[in-house]
């Protein structure tokens, strides 16, 4: 499966919500509401479906669904 | 002090969700404590509680937010959401500054708190859900509600354990007298039957083991009395100012009038045998709302169903009120349901301001054999009676002693 569908699946099977809600081109934050603590939830359920590392840190900045694509990629080295 | 208007009421118990149900059991007398089947309870000395099984059915919370707490929260935030609707509040229309929250608990949210626990001695310290850390503990439930409704005010959560949620009340009460807010939505709220909780309950020793017979296990007051049966819930009301209400026509159910507060500071977990102190919490109430004893027409027991605390309850009783002690009908309905603990005096209050609406008292149920004797117990089948002043008493574990009046509009 592609990344960013991946990473889309995971986080609409973590929060319960419908993939309808979470909007390409928006971040997280400002399509789903998402808080700080989801966030972490988000992290690390990423890095147990990708088997990497990520920082928080990075992840928790407002990002839309194709730059943490980029980021995944980038740790898996795509 | 200013009277305070109640003008909703939320009610999450076992007896029923919802004050029709609520008041449906429970002047009907009907006994819902029953043998614990949300886990195996079996080895537990005391195996029984009032529980709830059918929230779901009445709650419209997302999945989502869900799974981010515990039980209380959730029980909490549906009694809100009914306290508010019954009150015909629209909160998106109030200004959120001028709204506060003030909620008894007494033992946190541990169905959450094991779950993650057990977790994180298995899978370590990455198998625990972050949620873990905003979701167990007792102030919980007010920050839950606060959020989902967008509560700006002055908030505040009570930890007295079984006094929490009248002593909420009370402080809620003090709150919206200096006229600084346009409403409080309190109460309280609590979820003790999980494996943890009800071993900690057990380990105080004052839990009834009658369960082979759990629907007469719990009986205050009478001479066969073998100690307390918990239960869960949450009681919630609305609170304003009188001058609000009338002016936007709300329908004034109560008015909570009194209000004291002391402590025996005598034992961890014992009050003093004397009841001077509980005593002395009722005349502060009963002088805070002007009135003398022999005013009050119906006094809503603790009734822990231990000796020492029924004797000091009715010690303390007849010192404040003397030979009319023995004319005020006075009852405990939560021997129906269990004792809610943190949540037990909003329920007490909401079951009291029910009586007061239906003008009908409901019984202590399980109570053939009154110990000890001297006052008027409601026994039986509940009692028609109009009451127009009602005293209601909450007591914590080593002697908190708390008493909110409360009278018909």
């Amino acid at each position: 499966m592609e990344t960013k569908a991946k990473i889309k699946e995971v986080i609409v099977n973590l929060l319960r919500i419908k993939p309808e809600e979470l909007k390409d081109g928006m971040s997280l934050q400002d399509s789903i509401g998402v808080d700080s603590t989801e966030m972490v939830e988000a992290v690390i359920a990423l890095e147990k479906a990708f088997g990497v590392k990520l920082s928080a840190k990075e992840i928790t900045k407002s990002l839309t669904l194709d730059e943490i694509s980029s980021i995944v990629d980038s740790k898996i080295g795509k | 002090m200013n009277k305070i208007a109640i003008t909703g009421l939320g009610i999450v118990s076992p007896s029923g969700i919802g004050k029709r149900q609520f008041w449906a059991n429970v002047k009907s007398a009907r006994s819902f404590v029953k043998k614990i089947t949300r886990f195996d309870a079996s080895r537990y000395p005391s195996h029984i509680a009032g529980q709830i099984d059918d929230l779901d059915k009445y709650s419209n919370f997302s999945e989502r937010l869900l799974k981010k707490i515990d039980a209380f929260s959730h029980m909490a935030l549906v009694a809100s959401e009914m306290a508010m609707q019954d009150a015909g509040i629209d909160i998106k229309n109030e200004d959120p500054n001028l709204v506060g929250i003030f909620l008894g608990n007494a033992i946190g949210g541990w169905l959450y708190a094991e779950t993650e626990l057990r977790d994180l001695y298995i899978e370590g310290r990455e198998g625990v859900s972050p949620y873990m850390a905003s979701a167990w503990f007792p102030a919980a439930p007010q920050g839950q509600v606060s959020i989902y409704y967008g509560i700006k005010g002055f908030s505040k959560t009570v930890v007295a354990d079984r006094a929490s949620s009248l002593m909420a009340l009370g402080y809620a009460r003090s709150t919206l007298a200096k006229n600084k807010l346009n409403m409080i939505i309190s109460g309280g709220m609590e979820a003790p039957v999980t494996p943890y909780a009800l071993l900690c309950c057990n380990t105080y020793g004052a839990l009834s083991r009658n369960n082979e017979r759990p629907e007469t296990a719990y009986r205050p007051f009478d001479r066969d009395r073998s100690g307390f049966v918990i239960g869960e819930g949450a009681g919630i009301v609305v609170m304003e100012p009188i001058e609000r209400a009338k002016k936007r026509n709300a329908n004034i159910m109560a008015l909570i009038s009194g209000y004291g507060t002391t402590c025996d500071g005598f034992d961890r977990i014992n009050p003093s045998s004397d009841g001077r102190e509980l005593a002395r919490a009722i005349n502060m109430a009963l002088e805070d709302a002007q009135i003398s004893a022999d005013e009050i027409d119906y006094i809503s027991l603790d009734g822990l169903g231990v000796s020492l605390w029924d004797d000091s309850e009715v010690r303390a009783i007849k010192t404040v009120f003397k030979d009319n002690a023995a004319r005020i009908p006075a009852s405990c309905p939560k021997s129906m349901f269990g004792n809610l603990l943190g949540a037990s005096g909003a329920v007490d209050l909401i079951a009291t301001v029910l009586s007061m609406e239906n003008n009908l008292i409901p019984p202590i149920l399980n109570l053939e054999n009154p110990d000890p004797k001297g006052l008027n117990y409601v026994q039986g089948q509940a009692k028609d009676y109009k009451v127009g002043r009602a005293l209601v008493i909450s007591r914590g574990r080593g002697g908190i002693n708390s008493a909110l009046v409360v009278e018909k509009p």
